[in-house]
């Protein structure tokens, strides 16, 4: 298989020389590297932060996007399958959110190309995540001083669904990955040998390139269930709520996650099971790992991929037997590591400051404008 | 402004007025004749903003003569409530209604139920002014009695859904309600064993749809009813169920209170809107969580952006037509069960019927002298009553008797999950990839 690239890549990447034999084809990837700067609007990213680990964006004011999203660990957590939302359950993995601002498309289905904004919209909304009706959100920020004062200065005029919408994904930018070794030219010998797998015999490099290490295409790599999602009624609730939205067949009887099924729904099912390639940056803090974290460290998936994935009918050709030794597998994580930068736990992208434990009255209220 | 009567007229009445006296506005006056009081005839300002204490210039109204007015429905016992021809009772029906009424996991986050805020030992409702609402928000109405409710063929406060059937998913629904969304609410449904026997029982399908909870909880509704009350019974031949006191009551009611010129019929509502004059609710003045929830629904029910910053109370009806005419009107309650909903009125303004008296008899203030907001809808069929308070007393112990005994009931237990699958069949699945 041919990942399908930008001619402008594809010259980038033949005139560097990455070319990689996997599955007996040719393949050409974008160039791994460091990630390109962005230009943040502080104002509005502060106010983003702000919002990111309030509670008030969620119905019931139990969770904030922080919930699932935990800085310690990557903005990523440590459960294998996410809380979700108070009354059910999630039934993936929350994806680790440093560097999301770089992707191209989001959701381990991939069901969001467009936009951060989007993003923010279906987090916030879905009634098994967040369960947000918007519209009260708005009045709850209209009634927080604070909030008011920080749309104005963000440009966002007063409280508003769309300010919402814009400010945290500019403050998802300021998650970018600075530090890791990789960046910085500074790897061990161990993950320099690791990079050369990566790039060679393991043939990472064909799904996992660019500076993000994702060519934001999905494949099948033959990822086991994790049981839990239909063990556990308040996961499996939410399993059944999102198939039926997102129009899956026979969705009642569905024993798998379908994953990117929804974008095409190919009849003969052979689109089942595919997820988007996660980027492989910061994984020292977002483990466990896949979209449904049935990989609890980094060794299980280098020795996943080691084994050629588990079995699934619809399994993508790029993954067979690698064949790596003990010591190969161990380069591998080690360059993996290394591209885990500073944690990004410090006030610079944490909110801090307490939140209000009421909504302070509007003085006068008869004699204001609302 | 016409008589207090007209809004009453049967239909062929109705017509022959239509057709003698009015001409030019027929059509705005057929409606109006069925929504309640007709707008003002000259196109006056409807102002948004607060209303001043003072009292507005009641129009010239027919005094009330007596009850004998045929055009009213006289108060009567009250029947069986109406069955929809499209969801018919059944023991196994109203059985699981019972159970969904009950359960939490007919809401958004599963933590209130129908009967959190319908609640049987709150008088089927809630016990404070402004309804609580989701977690994390609060409604800005008060709950409606759910007992009775069988009989509206009007539901919610301004009377904005037409069945029981359409009412539920609305409640379980709203943001700042159940906060609830059909897909979520109906995957839980098919999670709990109990349930999908039951809705294969009742409704004949293999796995639970949420439209046919919204059926069941109805059908559940239509069993919460009253028949019994001494009016009921003194109306039905029992001479000794009302004393005379509540006699007395009863021709104040029917007479110089002027109560049952919308209170009528076996319902004791004609379920027409009307502006009767209630005052702001003081709480959005003074809570911040109530100013917030206040803001969103002039967002979620479509006010412009003029009303939404300046209006500072609910506005009724008018959410529904957007006819000037219709702000601050709200559908007639029923009295029925009254002496266990307290407190009263769509904010719960008043506390106790005795407030609900002297407001009546006030015509349509407070003891404050505070009315409503939309003083241009005021209908003129709220005037000064001049009772006594003996007269008060003789009308407070009257209107208790529509009302019977309270009607309790215990919360059920409620069916658990269970997983769909095993893990044998996860296994086998897993292996067949």
């Amino acid at each position: 298989m041919v990942a399908i690239v930008t001619t402008r890549q594809c010259f980038l990447a033949v005139t560097l020389g990455v070319s990689l034999a996997i599955a007996g084809q040719v393949v050409a990837a974008p160039e791994i590297g460091p990630l390109p700067v962005l230009k943040v609007n502080e104002a509005r990213a502060e106010l983003g932060k702000r919002l990111f680990f309030d509670k008030r964006v969620s119905g019931d004011v139990g969770i904030s996007c922080a919930t699932c999203h935990e800085p310690e660990n990557g903005y990523a957590n440590k459960d294998a399958l996410s809380k979700g939302y108070p009354g059910n359950k999630h039934f993936r993995n929350a994806p680790g959110l440093i560097n999301a601002a770089h992707k191209k498309v989001w959701m381990h289905d991939g069901r969001i190309g467009t936009n951060l904004n989007d993003v923010t919209r279906e987090m916030i909304t879905e009634d098994y995540i967040m369960n947000m009706d918007m519209r009260i959100m708005q009045e709850r920020f209209k009634q927080d001083p604070l909030y008011v004062e920080m749309f104005k200065a963000a440009g966002l005029g007063e409280p508003s669904n769309g300010g919402v919408r814009k400010a945290i994904p500019e403050y998802l930018k300021t998650l970018t990955s600075r530090g890791a070794s990789f960046d910085k030219g500074t790897m061990s010998a161990s993950a320099k040998r690791g990079m050369k797998i990566f790039k060679g015999k393991a043939g990472c490099v064909a799904c996992h390139n660019g500076p993000v290490f994702t060519d934001g295409k999905a494949y099948n790599t033959g990822v086991k269930e994790n049981f839990d999602v239909w063990l556990d009624p308040q996961r499996h609730q939410a399993f059944i709520a999102y198939a039926a939205f997102m129009g899956i067949k026979n969705y009642m009887n569905l024993k798998r996650d379908p994953g990117a099924h929804l974008q095409k729904h190919a009849a003969d099912g052979s689109d089942m099971g595919k997820f988007i390639t996660p980027s492989l940056r910061e994984l020292k803090y977002t483990a466990p790992y896949m979209h449904n974290g049935t990989s609890k460290t980094l060794a299980d998936v280098v020795a996943f991929y080691n084994r050629g994935g588990d079995n699934d009918r619809n399994k993508n050709a790029r993954i067979k037997p690698l064949k790596l030794g003990k010591a190969e597998q161990k380069d591998l994580v080690a360059f993996l590591l290394a591209l885990s930068g500073e944690p990004l736990t410090s006030s610079k992208h944490v909110w801090q400051e307490a939140y209000p434990a009421e909504y302070p009255v509007i003085a006068n209220w008869l004699n204001v404008p609302n | 402004m016409g008589s207090f009567n007209k809004a009453e007229q049967k239909a062929p009445i109705l017509f022959l007025i239509i057709t003698v006296v009015v001409t030019a506005v027929a059509t705005m006056a057929t409606v109006t004749f069925a929504m309640g009081d007709k707008p003002p005839a000259t196109a006056s300002k409807v102002s948004l903003s607060p209303m001043s204490a003072a009292e507005p210039t009641q129009p010239q109204v027919k005094t009330f003569a007596k009850v004998a007015n045929p055009e009213i429905p006289p108060l009567a016992p009250l029947g069986p409530p109406p069955i929809p021809a499209d969801n018919p009772m059944s023991d196994a029906k109203v059985a699981l209604g019972k159970l969904l009424y009950f359960d939490p996991r007919l809401g958004g986050d599963a933590s209130i139920s129908c009967a959190t805020c319908h609640e049987p030992e709150q008088g089927w409702s809630f016990a404070e002014g402004i309804s609580r609402g989701y977690p994390g928000t609060v409604h800005w109405r008060g709950s409606q009695p759910v007992l009775n409710s069988a009989y509206y063929n009007k539901l919610f406060a301004a009377g904005s859904t037409p069945s029981l059937e359409s009412q539920a998913p609305s409640a379980a629904r709203g943001g700042v309600a159940g906060n609830g969304e059909n897909d979520i609410m109906e995957a839980r449904l098919r999670l709990i064993p109990d349930y999908v026997n039951r809705f294969n029982d009742v409704f004949g399908e293999p796995w639970p749809t949420i439209n046919n909870a919204w059926k069941a909880i109805a059908a559940f509704e239509r069993t919460l009813v009253q028949r019994d009350t001494p009016l009921d019974k003194y109306l039905l031949g029992d001479k000794t169920a009302l004393d005379d006191q509540q006699l007395r009551g009863k021709t104040l009611y029917e007479g110089k209170a002027r109560c049952i010129l919308c209170h009528n019929g076996a319902f004791t509502t004609n379920e027409k809107y009307y502006n009767i004059g209630v005052p702001r609710a003081t709480r959005w003045e003074e809570d911040g969580l109530a100013q917030v929830t206040f803001r969103f629904e002039q967002y979620a029910k479509g006010a412009t952006e003029e009303m939404y910053r300046n209006i500072k109370d609910d506005a009724g009806l008018y959410y529904r037509n957007k006819n000037k005419w219709s702000m601050g009107k709200f559908r007639v309650p029923s009295l029925r069960y009254t002496k266990y909903t307290a407190p009263f009125m769509r904010q719960g303004q008043f506390y106790t019927l005795e407030e609900v008296i002297d407001f009546y008899d006030r015509g349509g203030f407070d003891e404050e002298g505070r009315t409503t907001s939309f003083p241009e809808t005021k209908t003129p069929l709220v005037q000064k009553l001049g009772l006594s308070d003996e007269e008060k007393e003789d009308l407070l112990t009257f209107i208790e008797a529509l009302s019977g005994d309270e009607i309790l009931m215990d919360k059920p237990k409620l069916p658990p999950y269970k997983p769909l699958f095993t893990r044998a069949e996860l296994q086998t699945a897993q292996a067949a990839k």
